[in-house]
This record gives structure tokens, sequence and C-alpha cells, in this order.
């Protein structure tokens, strides 16, 4: 009975017998000497430096250090253990196995943690002192003519974009972006609670809520729209680092275009600026980057608005 | 006359608060349609510049121009004009800065210099 799949299948079920073995009877210890003899086995504990001696298995399967060749070989009785020994050697395909395994897993484990802490230095980065600060207090009013303030954005991912209704092509490629980055952030967190879309207007003089109600809908019903005064939305672009052109007084029914920074601003729970995403992120890479973030901050278990 | 030239007027375009309303996802695609068959008309006439060369384009793509400028508010039609040149100028810009690294690097090599 010296098959290759007798020895495999032996070592895990001899290794777990045998750790029950001394757990059990701890009282059975014997003389060094002991350790020769044919019916018993011993294992030598190198941390405590002392022999401790174990019942032999019934069946008289004797591989125990399975990772010690020479331990191993006092052992071996028959002529067919020894030649079954020599001719793999301290490894098994188990042995293998296992060590390509654990390897691996070791390595999808770095990899894992490294891209996690990647996020994570991004998203301190902005929290750090002395890091230009994207993001701040504001007050602007929602489409229902509701006060809404940087307060109503915490407890959330949100991701902000600022523009304007009569934008002629980049607004509207972005917005219909912004459209699918919500709805794939909505599958893969299986919760459309913790990411709040909002566009606010550049140009506070033409896009009343009523108007910005009418240009989102066809987008994505989710987005919050937001408008204020001319003096409050230049206020909320300083804070969030927006350059824009909006010229102050225009007359009634003049037309103009309005130039501005085109980015979506995605900001933690905390209201703590996270990343960028621009022209150049296509609506996978963007909902990765967001879903990601989210993910980390729900592992380290802190807290998220439900309502 | 209202402010885009395809609503007549009135109040059509206003928001009841007194905002003007922008075009929606129907006038802006027939915006863009009218873009894109003026520019296709003034790329087979070879011109460039929707304002500078506004008469020859006008001449050439009588109609086109005409489905342009009705389709889109006059913001619009100077934006995407100008766009245009910008994109030209911009394409030129980065085709003359690759052929002039690719002489660089071949006039490097030349020399004995390993890229790597």
């Amino acid at each position: 009975m010296s098959s290759s799949l007798r020895l495999a299948s032996g070592i895990l079920s001899g290794a777990t017998r045998n750790l029950f073995a001394i757990e059990s009877a701890p009282s059975h210890r014997i003389l060094p000497a002991l350790r020769t003899t044919s019916r018993s086995l011993c294992r030598s504990y190198t941390q405590a430096q002392r022999p401790r001696c174990t019942q032999s298995i019934p069946n008289g399967f004797s591989v125990r250090n399975n990772f010690s060749t020479t331990a191993f070989r006092a052992r071996a009785k028959t002529m067919g253990q020894l030649r079954q020994r020599n001719s793999t050697g301290p490894f098994s395909w188990k042995a293998a196995l296992l060590f390509v395994l654990t390897g691996a897993g070791m390595m999808i484990y770095f990899r894992v943690e490294k891209a996690r802490l990647e996020r994570k230095r991004i998203a301190e980065m902005s929290k750090g002192v002395g890091r230009p600060k994207v993001g701040g207090p504001f007050v602007l009013k929602d489409l229902d003519g509701k006060e809404f303030t940087e307060e109503d954005l915490k407890g959330k991912y949100s991701f902000v974009y600022f523009g304007f209704t009569h934008c002629p092509d980049i607004c509207p490629d972005e917005l219909d972006k912004m459209a699918e980055i919500i709805e794939k952030v909505k599958e893969s967190t299986k919760d459309d609670k913790v990411f709040l879309p909002v566009f606010i207007t550049c140009d506070p003089v033409r896009d009343t809520p009523e108007v910005l109600r009418e240009y989102l809908k066809e987008f994505h019903p989710g987005i919050v729209g937001l408008t204020g005064t001319y003096e409050q939305v230049k206020n909320v672009c300083r804070q969030y680092r927006v350059y824009f052109s909006t010229p102050k007084d225009v007359k009634p029914g003049e037309d103009y275009l309005v130039d501005h920074s085109i980015y979506f601003y995605l900001m933690d729970p905390d209201n703590d600026f996270v990343e960028c995403i621009g022209r150049q992120d296509t609506p996978e890479s963007a909902s990765k980057v967001i879903v990601e973030h989210i993910n980390d901050w729900k592992r380290e278990g802190r807290p998220l608005k439900t309502e | 006359m209202g402010w885009l030239p395809w609503s007549s007027g009135g109040d059509s375009n206003k928001a009841s608060d007194g905002g003007r309303i922008a075009p929606d996802r129907t006038s802006r695609a027939r915006c863009w349609e009218g873009r894109d068959a003026f520019f296709a008309c003034m790329d087979r006439n070879d011109i460039l510049d929707g304002i500078k060369d506004d008469k020859a384009a006008r001449q050439k793509c009588a109609k086109e121009i005409a489905e342009f400028e009705a389709a889109c508010s006059s913001t619009w039609v100077k934006y995407f004009k100008e766009k245009r040149v910008m994109e030209y100028n911009r394409d030129k810009t980065i085709e003359r800065i690759k052929k002039e690294d690719a002489e660089k690097v071949k006039e490097l090599k030349s020399q004995g210099w390993k890229s790597s």
C-alpha cells in the first residue's frame, strides 16, 4: 500500500489526526531514545526543543513530517516506501498544488491591497494639510426652490458637474455619459441611495429651476439640478475651482455662450474631494473608479446616509 | 423674432419664470445634423473658416448654410465655425509636433543614441 495516491491522501488526514493526538494526550511524553522504536512516531518541536510522542496511527501510515526528507527516510520501513520516496523526493503533487495556490493567492491579495491603498492615497490626499481644497460651503436652490447647501451632499458619494443648458455640444455629451455612469453605479452597488449626481448651472440668469428641470429630465431623472443667484453660483464655482465666463449683466434676450471647466468632481460622504472624471474617461472606466471608492468606504465601515 | 430661429417667437421659448428654455434633445440633434452637412460641403469646396470665408461658403453651400442657420441659434453657429478652425489647427499642430519628434529621434539615432 504505497501508491502515491495513498501517500498524498494520508498527508492531510494524518496531519489532523496527529494534531488531535497531541492535544488530547499531552501527558504522553517519552524519552528521546524511544523515537527510534518502530511502533511509536515522534516529532521534535523546534520551538519547544522537546520531543513529544503520539500514538501510532492504526494503519501504520507513517508520513508525518512531509516537508523533511531526512526525518521521513529514517522512518520508512519498506523498500517500496523508500523507492517511492526516492522517485518523488519531498514533493508530491499535493505539495506542489498547495505551493502554487498559496503563491497565486498571495499575488492576488497583494495586487488588490495595492490597488486599494493607491485609491486610499488619492482619497486621503485631498484631506491632508496644505492641499488645495476642492469643494466647500455653498448655498444654492434645488429645482423645487428649496435651499440646498453642502450639508445636503454629506453622507453620500456626490458627483458634481458644472454646465449650462445652452451648451452646444460638450455638456450634452457629458450629461449622457453621466446618465450611463449613474445606471452603472446603481447596478454594481445595488443601491441608488449612495450616489448623488449633481448638476450646477454656471448660467443662473437663463437656467431657472424650470428650465433646468426640463433639460435634465432628458438625460436622467436622478440628476439633482442646482441654481442660484449670480453671486451664489460664482461662489460655488470658486469653491470647486471651476473657471467660468458667464457675463454678469446680460440684456434680456441676449444670446451668449459660457466657457467653463468640464470635469466631474467625485466627492466622498465627508464632502471631501476624491477624484476628477474628465472627457477622457469612458462611462465604464468612470463607474469602475466610483464603485471602487464606494466599496472601500463601505469596507472600512464608515457611515453612509441611506435615506 | 424669438431668440432661436426655429421658434416662432412669443412665449414658447420662455419658462414661466422668465428663463429662456434651451434647445432640447431633438433640436440639438437637428442642429448637429445641419452642422455636419454644412461642414461636409465646406470640406468638398476646400473652405476651412466659415467666418473669414463667409462669402465663399454662402455661395458654394447656400442650401446647407441656410439649413444650418435655421436649425441652430446664431451663437451656436459661430461656436461651431470657430471650433472647426480651432480643431483643424490643433490637429495640424499635433501632426507637426509628431513629425518633428520623429525627425529628431531619427537624427539622434543616426548619432548613435538609443531610445530605451
